[in-house]
């Protein structure tokens, strides 16, 4: 492996790298100068980010920054076309998406992407299949109400609903990292509360780490310990969740139009 | 009556060995969206592994038993060498398929020479259906293919296999998410998907004259079962199969052969213009 070294040679890209751990240790997740993009076009310009054990993450940019990309290359679905990530201290570059899950990382992706002529059992059988894990009870103990209608065709659910079997979906390999993408998009407004409950009590209780791209800004930082800003494809600050609340110009200035 | 029933048995041994062939096309187009246009070969191969065994001295029986296990090793090697290459591009498929069914027939030509051969029927008695002597054999190759399917469709509605290809055909991006191995996947429909097809040669070659062409004769028909029974679900291409084997047999029997290929394409074009997903699309389906 010559190409270890990665030097900052993206000389515009005013990115901190936020590899930083209070206890020195290395962190779970650590994307390092990534590189990515669809076709001839790149979205990820050298996007850097650091996730430590159970720590919980959000991802905050306007449209098109790259938080979607850059899921999604964690989890192998886009090619690192430079840089890399590691996870659990291995390189992640060039695996297979399978096996990218198969050490540890669940994906929720935008639109949850369920098994809508599958039962609600089924959904969240597949999610547990290909690790041996047959014990639907993380999903159980995450969303009761699952138990009731597990014999219900999955499309047959509301959005809300169906976010929740997306969630206890990804749960049932008990990963130790969840990438979760727009989990409030098209839930109805009495649902989100519940739904950022679930996900608080589930991260605190398995010490999951979390990834969390959310418009919700309010829900991101209730739910977030860390905030990351990206913009055009490169993470350009990160600070405590406190912090962005105690200074709106903050999301003013990565998120204003 | 007894005519009848004769008709009646001979249609359901043409239309279940239609099932076979066009059920392991529909799972590998299902899975990898792959039209494998070397599957009628794949089914003569099957013949000539009973011929093989037959002239081993191994005897028939066991040829038929070989046969699907050297089409599923084959179907393996294919899919390694030549279809995980180009998957992703559904012309090529098509035309890398086609040169390999050419590769395979001129092989098989080199090999056996281009004449036609035949084994000796194993079960040459008959068995009296309902008062009415019937060929024993063809019984047997109705049982054979309706203990298959019944296994397939076991397979894929009652296993966790079935439950992660089923999961791979809906989403194969959100399949590999889960941790499934979408390759191996792959590699194992593609290799079961062809040892239906061995089987199916396999089984009919006591009955036909075994001869390098021979597969072009299944393969148009199972195509046209898929076309009309359409990809709705597992299930479609077999009442596809249905139609078109039993048509086919009726006009054949009552008019001649010839008029049965016409009847038949008839028939597709009418029944795809009515229904263009297919006689059996999906309606509200748990599976």
């Amino acid at each position: 492996m010559p190409e270890k070294a990665h030097t900052p040679d993206e000389a515009p890209g005013p990115e901190k790298a936020p590899a930083r751990d209070a206890a020195g240790l290395a962190p779970l997740l650590h994307a390092q100068a990534v590189v990515a993009g669809y076709g001839q076009g790149v979205v990820l310009h050298g996007a850097s980010l650091a996730i430590g054990a159970g720590e919980r993450v959000g991802l905050l940019g306007r449209n098109g920054a790259g938080k979607t990309t850059l899921l999604r290359t964690l989890m192998g679905l886009v090619a690192i076309r430079d840089g890399d990530v590691e996870f659990d201290g291995a390189s992640l570059r060039g695996r297979p998406t399978f096996a990218i899950a198969q050490r540890g990382i669940a994906y929720v992706p935008q639109g949850r992407e369920l098994f809508p002529a599958f039962t609600v059992e089924q959904n969240l059988r597949l999610g547990g299949l290909a690790f041996g894990a047959s014990d639907l009870s993380p999903a159980w103990a995450a969303f009761p109400w699952l138990r009731e209608r597990r014999h219900e065709r999955a499309g047959s659910l509301s959005g809300g609903q169906q976010q929740q079997l997306a969630i206890g979906r990804a749960i049932v390999s008990r990963p130790r990292l969840m990438l979760l993408d727009e989990p409030l998009e098209g839930v109805q407004p009495s649902v989100v509360s519940e739904i950022a409950a679930s996900l608080d009590a589930l991260c605190s209780a398995s010490g999951m780490a979390l990834l969390l791209v959310e418009q919700n800004v309010d829900v991101m930082l209730s739910l977030c310990t860390r905030v990351a800003f990206i913009e055009r494809g490169a993470v350009v600050h990160g600070c405590d969740a406190a912090a962005v609340r105690a200074t709106p110009s903050l999301l003013e200035r990565y998120l204003g139009v | 009556m007894s005519a009848a029933l004769t008709i009646a048995l001979d249609a359901s041994n043409y239309v279940l060995i239609l099932m076979l062939v066009a059920l392991g096309l529909a799972i590998i187009f299902g899975l990898m969206n792959v039209i494998n246009m070397a599957h009628g070969e794949f089914m003569m191969i099957g013949g000539y592994v009973v011929l093989v065994c037959h002239q081993a001295g191994l005897g028939v029986g066991w040829g038929m038993v070989l046969a699907p296990l050297a089409v599923a090793a084959l179907g393996l090697l294919v899919e390694e060498l030549v279809v995980r290459r180009v998957y992703t591009r559904l012309l090529d498929t098509i035309l890398a398929t086609w040169g390999l069914s050419l590769v395979l027939k001129q092989s098989i030509s080199l090999g056996f020479g281009p004449g036609s051969h035949s084994v000796p029927n194993p079960l040459p008695m008959a068995v009296s259906v309902l008062g009415q002597p019937y060929p024993a054999y063809r019984l047997f190759i109705m049982a054979v293919t309706v203990l298959v399917l019944v296994f397939t469709f076991w397979l894929f509605f009652r296993t966790d296999l079935g439950l992660t290809a089923r999961c791979v055909i809906a989403n194969r991006p959100m399949a590999a998410c889960l941790g499934i191995d979408t390759r191996r996947l792959d590699r194992f429909t593609f290799a079961f998907g062809s040892g239906l097809a061995g089987l199916a040669g396999a089984v009919m070659t006591p009955l036909v004259s075994l001869d390098p062409q021979m597969g072009l004769g299944f393969l148009v028909p199972a195509f046209l079962s898929i076309l009309v029974g359409g990809l709705g679900s597992v299930a479609a291409p077999l009442a596809g199969a249905t139609a078109v084997g039993v048509t086919d047999t009726l006009v054949a029997t009552f008019f001649s052969p010839v008029w049965a290929q016409g009847v038949v394409f008839t028939l597709a074009i009418v029944l795809i213009r009515l229904f263009p997903d297919g006689i059996a699309t999906r309606r509200r389906r748990v599976v």
